[in-house]
């Protein structure tokens, strides 16, 4: 080929390529004007900040295919976050004995998985105890478990070594799924999982999955669906991957896309009151703590962790967020039972602050005190809370030496066997993984002889033995489990162990056109579709 | 001329695997715990042991290097700590996506630079010249974070022209299914003859291959003008011009013909470029190359998958400055010698 032949086949192939971009654009971009109109109406278009299918089995996930598992996969129960109660969900009821270590579910009758077998008291056995036999995820909430009982095929009984609220257990997010597994046939049921099928009861099932694709899993309706199709439902759910906030905001704009999970606060409110769009926000379980080092370093004397407690302006931290946080009483996030707004919370006193560090010779004009405060590098909002908790401190001569650090440096700092070389402050965010405030108790505030969550280094054996009696008593009594949880708040600030800064708000912004969309904190960014009403 | 292609390759392997090497030793001495990130966010003690050991993570650096080659070369480039799946099928995935969109970009810099470079040649030091130089200096040193926001606010916010994300409109995906063979949308629709999936694909390449395009557009902008002047000072051209030949056929058939040497080892080289620097655009495009699975990568301190896209990069740099010096070498034997 010449020269000349070359420049023009450029020129040729590059002109055809923007002509032709050019007249595409108006025949198949639907919308673009700003008023939000999907082509598909019966498709929800989810876009969500980061890749959706980290794992496909539902025995060992952990991580954000949740989203999806959610809509392919029940459990026997479905937590409420409204009404603190569990609800039905593959099973109908429940009973527990006196102590809580007995537990009789009623499976729903009449329903399949999407491999066309009955969902019966043996699958769910099978699935179960698959997940329990792996120890992978957070299989250790069936840790009471000693044996399912399958008496016939509609019953299943749970007998527990010790008391534990398997209702609740049964709820989780995370290693609750009741799923076929004979699903594989003679082949491995973990690589058939891999492979990107599914073996759930859910109102959806995979349609197609495109790996590090843009669009990378469609899910369908599975026909067979025992809540059945009648009335207005979403047939399709498609998760479409997009990090940059911008750029979700406008494919929301455009209407390509239907709800977007997370935008920066600014962009948010960008749809606040604006024609063909909602926007919904909800507190998250995602609870931001400030953990104390109660054990070693300056903040072992508790004076000084209540003046810091004391030292911090909360409200400027959260107005500096923009609605995406919210104040956070105690250390239980509402919408979770044990939740109460009756604590004696911290508040910003300065002047209560400086007569504590005082009385311990700190404080303005007393020697100067030096902290270490570590938090994750590259999270905004932690980043945030550090820089505001520095300057607040500096009036009360405390000179806070923020890090930002990758999460496993951290972590294994905050771990370190040498106290010499912990941090005095540590923040981290904190959730459930079943509905169930003992997750903060038993993983931040029980004593531990290796530090691994518990990274106040709090030790308070009359504590420890109360969350282990108030973790048996939600089987049983779960009012007065509350109550104990409200008591160990009280405890836990009293004594300055940490401050719970705010828990985060979800800021959802979706088209207007999606009806009866609530979020769900026991399901963190979960859409329920099949729960949704599209409008034409 | 066997004798120099072999001495080039070995040098072309010596140089990745030390790009592996570096890049492995620096992910292993950053600060994280790999096996942590795998076992997820509230696993127990046991698990992340566990992680560990099946990730191969507990044997000294050394070994873990040496399988990491020999996985190189048996196709195995480890598992991804994110996406849990082989980095090989990852990349599969996301390069001829980066290939797709790179290539298109240097379709648009040739068919623009090129004339440009003539113009600018022909009428040198008046006002044509300085327009295309400001442009090409423009091209060069312009942001391209900053070029997509506003291409995406003009021609996608203000005129609805163009679409502001994505490959192609994935409702097509409904009513015209695409068969994917390589992973570029473009020329998957050709061969299958989808012209709605295509046109979508067209649309959505536009912008961010206009973006990536400024660099290499205003490289060879200056690269034409420069070996152009060069040659028309040449005894065959001015001989040409002797002949009477038009101006405009001395510059565009006899100059330019000279010039597409150097252009297009230019081209070449700028190819592995702009596919790290497609990175920024790509995450801004939402498109699903190279450069959004690389920070997403690097976000979740993914080593494999880092160490992967790295050596990829590296291999396609080694590679097209390979091909630049065996077609420079059988084209000018004094090269060979050197």
């Amino acid at each position: 080929m010449s020269g000349r032949t070359i420049k023009i086949a450029v020129l040729a192939v590059t002109t055809a390529l923007i002509a032709a971009a050019c007249t595409g654009s108006s025949t198949n971009e639907n919308g673009g004007n700003g008023t939000g109109g999907n082509p598909v109406s019966d498709t929800f278009t989810y876009s969500v900040n980061s890749e959706v299918m980290i794992g496909w089995d539902p025995s060992t996930d952990y991580s954000n295919e949740v989203i999806a598992m959610q809509n392919m996969y029940e459990s026997l129960t479905r937590y409420n976050s409204d009404t603190q109660e569990v609800e039905p969900l593959l099973a109908t009821k429940w009973t527990s004995n006196a102590d809580g270590t007995e537990w009789t579910f009623t499976l729903r009758d009449g329903v399949t998985f999407h491999t066309g077998r009955p969902m019966d008291s043996t699958a769910v056995k099978e699935a179960i105890q698959r997940t329990i036999d792996m120890g992978q995820a957070a299989s250790y909430i069936w840790g009471a478990v000693k044996s399912i009982e399958t008496p016939d095929p509609l019953t299943v009984v749970f007998k527990l070594s010790y008391p534990s609220p398997i209702d609740l257990v049964a709820s989780g997010d995370y290693s609750s799924y009741i799923f076929d597994t004979q699903a594989a046939g003679s082949q491995d049921l973990g690589k058939w999982f891999a492979e990107g099928h599914d073996a759930g009861t859910g109102p959806y099932t995979v349609d197609q999955f495109a790996p590090g694709q843009e669009v990378e899993l469609r899910l369908k309706s599975y026909p067979g669906y025992w809540g059945g199709w009648d009335g207005a439902h979403y047939q399709n759910l498609v998760f479409r991957v997009t990090p940059e906030a911008t750029t979700a905001a406008q494919l929301l704009r455009a209407g390509e896309v239907t709800m977007v999970q997370r935008m920066t606060p600014q962009l948010w409110s960008s749809f606040a009151n604006q024609d063909g769009f909602t926007t919904t926000t909800a507190p998250s379980w995602q609870t931001l703590f400030a953990l104390m080092n109660t054990a070693s370093g300056p903040l072992a004397n508790k004076n000084v962790r209540l003046a810091v407690a004391n030292g911090v302006d909360y409200q400027g931290i959260l107005s500096a967020l923009h609605g995406a946080g919210d104040p956070l009483s105690g250390v239980v996030p509402p919408g979770l039972w044990g939740h109460s707004d009756d604590l004696p919370n911290y508040t910003y006193d300065p002047e209560k602050a400086k007569s504590l560090l005082q009385g311990e010779g700190y404080g303005p004009g007393g020697q100067p005190l030096q902290l270490e405060l570590t938090y994750l590098n590259g999270d905004a909002d932690e980043e945030l809370v550090a820089t505001l908790m520095k300057s607040d401190l500096a009036d009360l001569n405390i000179q806070l030496d923020v890090r930002g650090l990758q999460w496993q440096a951290q972590w294994s700092q905050g771990k370190s066997s040498d106290p010499s070389k912990r941090q005095d402050i540590f923040i981290f965010y904190w959730w459930p993984d079943y509905p169930d405030p003992v997750s903060w108790f038993y993983n931040l505030f029980r004593t531990e002889a290796k530090p691994f969550f518990n990274l106040s280094y709090f030790s308070n054996p009359s504590l420890d033995t109360e969350i282990d009696q108030t973790a048996s008593l939600a089987a049983t009594d779960r009012a007065a489990a509350a109550q104990n949880y409200h008591d160990m708040q009280v405890t836990l600030l009293q004594d300055g162990v940490a401050i719970p800064v705010y828990t985060q708000v979800y800021q959802r912004a979706m088209l207007s056109s999606v009806s009866g969309f609530q979020d769900n904190p026991a399901y963190p960014s979960v859409v329920f579709a099949y729960d949704l009403t599209p409008e034409a | 001329m066997s004798r120099y292609i072999l001495r080039r390759t070995a040098l072309a392997v010596l140089v990745v695997a030390g790009v592996v090497v570096l890049t492995f030793v620096i992910a292993r001495v950053v600060p994280g715990d790999p096996a942590s990130t795998w076992a997820g966010p509230h696993a127990s003690a046991a698990q992340i042991e566990q992680a560990r050991h099946d990730l191969g993570l507990d044997r000294p650096l050394v070994l873990q290097i040496g399988s990491y080659f020999v996985g190189i070369v048996s196709g195995d480039w480890g598992v991804s700590l994110r996406t849990h799946r082989p980095v090989l099928d990852d990349l599969g995935h996301v390069a001829p996506a980066s290939i797709e969109l790179v290539v298109a970009a240097l379709l648009i810099a040739l068919a623009v630079g090129v004339p440009l470079g003539l113009v600018s040649a022909r009428w040198r030091g008046r006002a044509p010249d300085w327009v295309v130089r400001v442009i090409a200096i423009f091209g060069v040193s312009m942001p391209s974070f900053w070029l997509a926001l506003i291409l995406q606010l003009v021609f996608f916010q203000r005129l609805h022209l163009l679409p502001v994300a994505g490959q192609y409109d994935p409702n097509l995906d409904y009513t015209h299914p695409l068969t994917q063979y390589t992973h570029m949308p473009v020329i998957d629709s050709l061969i299958t003859g989808n012209w709605v999936v295509l046109r979508s694909a067209l649309a959505h390449l536009v912008l961010p291959a206009l973006v990536i395009a400024a660099y290499p557009l205003g490289v060879v902008t200056r690269m034409v003008r420069a070996a152009v002047l060069d040659t028309v000072g040449e005894d065959h051209v001015r001989m040409v011009r002797a002949l009477g030949f038009p101006e405009r056929s001395v510059f565009g058939r006899f100059a330019l013909r000279l010039a597409w040497n150097p252009v297009l080892a230019v081209v070449a080289l700028v190819f592995a470029y702009s596919l790290a620097n497609a990175f920024l655009v790509e995450a801004i495009f939402n498109w699903p190359g190279l450069g959004s699975y690389a920070a997403s990568a690097i976000a979740a301190l993914d080593t494999p998958s880092i160490v992967g896209v790295t050596l990829f990069v590296a291999v396609v740099y080694v590679v097209s400055n390979l091909v630049v010096d065996f077609a420079q070498a059988a084209i000018d034997p004094r090269i060979r010698l050197r």
